[in-house]
């Protein structure tokens, strides 16, 4: 007896209403074009972090966590993966993510993901991360490729009690730079919405963009300038752990390693915002890196371990 | 009331550099950019400037317009929830800062030049700390309060935040008056577009992508450079 898949509908977002038709292929929301994840990670008899309910959806995948993070060993680690490969017009997702009290978590994706050239409808996904008192979870997925037309609306909702720490990290990439004859800035819309709340609902920050590159070039200066990747990581946490970090963390315009990188301090004592420019994927990936890093250190006093040689 | 005339006379005195609320203090990152050779000349200064002004439009540009119409239904919760939406959506720790100051200047200023029951109370919670008191809302109330239609807002908010950045440009980037005028000119003919726009956004439709800007609005506030406040 599995529950039913909760709706995702962004008919009434502004930005989406060019692009609600249905799709000739498979209907929206078809089997296998909704994808549906429940992951609950919390602390068994023992007190060791375990992932203690798994729901899934095609085409989204979890398999059991591991012990692989060789300086937290006992953080179960859970790589997500899609069976169906890019994300494809009318898609839609969601994923839940619950980390109760006391218990860790770190989850990434097996792979970056694509999102695939549309021409009706649009991919969709709704995620609501919770973490629960002193809870700490690390969001750190590879980059989102954007393909020429693809149009992609997703909604973070982050509830986060303020003895707890989660580290939201994306990656965007301008396309595929080396497909065909080059595929930079050529989708329809981006559409990102990250919010931070309360448990008691208070709500904290928004952090929306849409990026529109046939409106607005990206590369604009103001924009992204010269740069073609953008990463974004959000980090919510108690007041000693981000003054902490923030203190750590020197921004910086690195011109010969392309880098651009940049730290503030969210509204409302909600935690810190960590932006990155460049146009090295490897590069990008270690900026965020050494940034969970310093996080990870100031809640659990160990840092990130090396990233394994073939990520 | 307000006749148009007076209307007209209120919006200048309000848009003027000298009207007492701080503009002359920031350069919006400006310092930095100049700095770090991103803004040298004034091409760049052009695409720096447009940039700002977008950013603005779609952001403290919609928090104004809904406060002009909290004032103009004496609405006072729906001005207050354009204030906390309009932080709530700030994410440079910076600019939430000079929107707060230059916001309780013009509140204060408000509260003086108009008898209004909503703006007295406003002031009242900004210094409660009830609400965060950011300057475009003040701009919505006071202009509302003056007469001024929400169009004519509009355009007084971004002909504020483009002057800012170009009237700091005379003192930090090597451009002349006739660079910034012809900027400040042709920045024009966007407002148009930019407020179709933002009249038709609710709130929670604030958006801004300016990673750039953001990084810039970083490196001054964890820098040391202090000829402008941010």
């Amino acid at each position: 007896m599995t529950a039913s898949v909760p709706e995702v509908d962004f008919s009434k977002a502004h930005e989406m209403q060019p692009y609600l038709t249905e799709p000739e292929q498979m209907y929206v929301g078809a089997p296998g074009k909704h994808g549906y994840l429940k992951l609950r990670f919390a602390l068994d008899s023992t007190g060791k972090s375990i992932l203690r309910e798994i729901d899934r959806r095609v085409p989204l995948i979890a398999q059991q966590e591991l012990y692989f993070d060789e300086e937290l060993p006992g953080m179960p680690c859970l790589y997500i993966l899609s069976s169906g490969g890019p994300n494809v017009d009318g898609d839609r997702y969601q994923q839940d993510i619950i980390v109760e009290k006391d218990a860790m978590g770190w989850i990434s994706t097996g792979a970056a993901t694509k999102l695939a050239e549309m021409k009706f409808n649009y991919s969709g996904m709704i995620q609501n991360i919770t973490l629960d008192e002193g809870a700490y979870l690390e969001f750190m997925p590879e980059p989102v490729f954007p393909c020429r037309h693809t149009r992609f609306i997703c909604d973070t909702k982050l509830t986060v009690h303020p003895t707890a720490t989660v580290l939201y990290s994306e990656i965007y990439m301008s396309g595929r730079k080396y497909y065909g004859k080059g595929e930079m800035f050529d989708y329809d819309i981006l559409s990102v919405h990250s919010h931070g709340h309360r448990p008691d609902g208070t709500p904290l920050f928004n952090e929306k963009f849409i990026i529109e590159p046939s409106k607005l070039h990206p590369q604009q200066l103001g924009v992204m300038g010269n740069y073609e990747i953008f990463a974004n990581v959000i980090v919510m946490a108690p007041k000693e752990v981000f003054e902490k970090v923030y203190a750590e963390v020197t921004p910086r315009i690195d011109r010969e390693n392309g880098i651009a990188t940049g730290i503030t301090t969210l509204p409302n004592d909600a935690g810190l915002l960590f932006k990155v420019l460049g146009s090295n994927t490897g590069k990008i990936k270690k900026e965020v890196r050494q940034f969970a890093s310093k996080v990870r250190m100031a809640v659990k006093g160990k840092p990130l371990p090396e990233e394994f040689p073939w990520r | 009331m307000s006749t148009p005339t007076d209307s007209i006379m209120h919006l200048l005195q309000f848009t003027d550099s000298t009207f007492p609320v701080g503009t002359f203090s920031f350069s919006n990152g400006l310092e930095t950019a100049a700095f770090e050779n991103i803004v040298t000349d004034a091409a760049s200064l052009r695409e720096f400037t447009e940039s700002q002004a977008r950013q603005a439009a779609f952001t403290d540009g919609v928090a104004a317009i809904h406060a002009h119409r909290a004032f103009m239904n004496s609405d006072y919760e729906l001005a207050a929830e354009a204030d906390r939406a309009l932080f709530r959506f700030k994410m440079n720790a910076e600019a939430r800062l000079m929107l707060q100051r230059m916001g309780k200047k013009f509140a204060e200023l408000a509260s003086h030049l108009f008898e209004s029951e909503l703006i007295s109370k406003w002031l009242e919670d900004i210094k409660a700390n009830v609400v965060p008191g950011t300057f475009p809302v003040a701009q919505g109330l006071a202009y509302a309060a003056a007469g001024v239609n929400e169009r004519d807002l509009f355009c007084a908010h971004q002909y504020g935040v483009i002057n800012m950045v170009l009237s700091a440009a005379l003192r930090i980037v090597r451009v002349s008056h006739y660079d910034t005028q012809k900027i400040l000119f042709d920045l024009a003919k966007q407002t148009d577009e930019f407020y179709t726009q933002a009249a038709s956004m609710e709130l929670k439709d604030m958006n801004a992508f300016f990673p750039q800007l953001d990084i810039i609005a970083s490196l001054h506030e964890k820098g040391n450079m202090r000829m402008f406040m941010n």
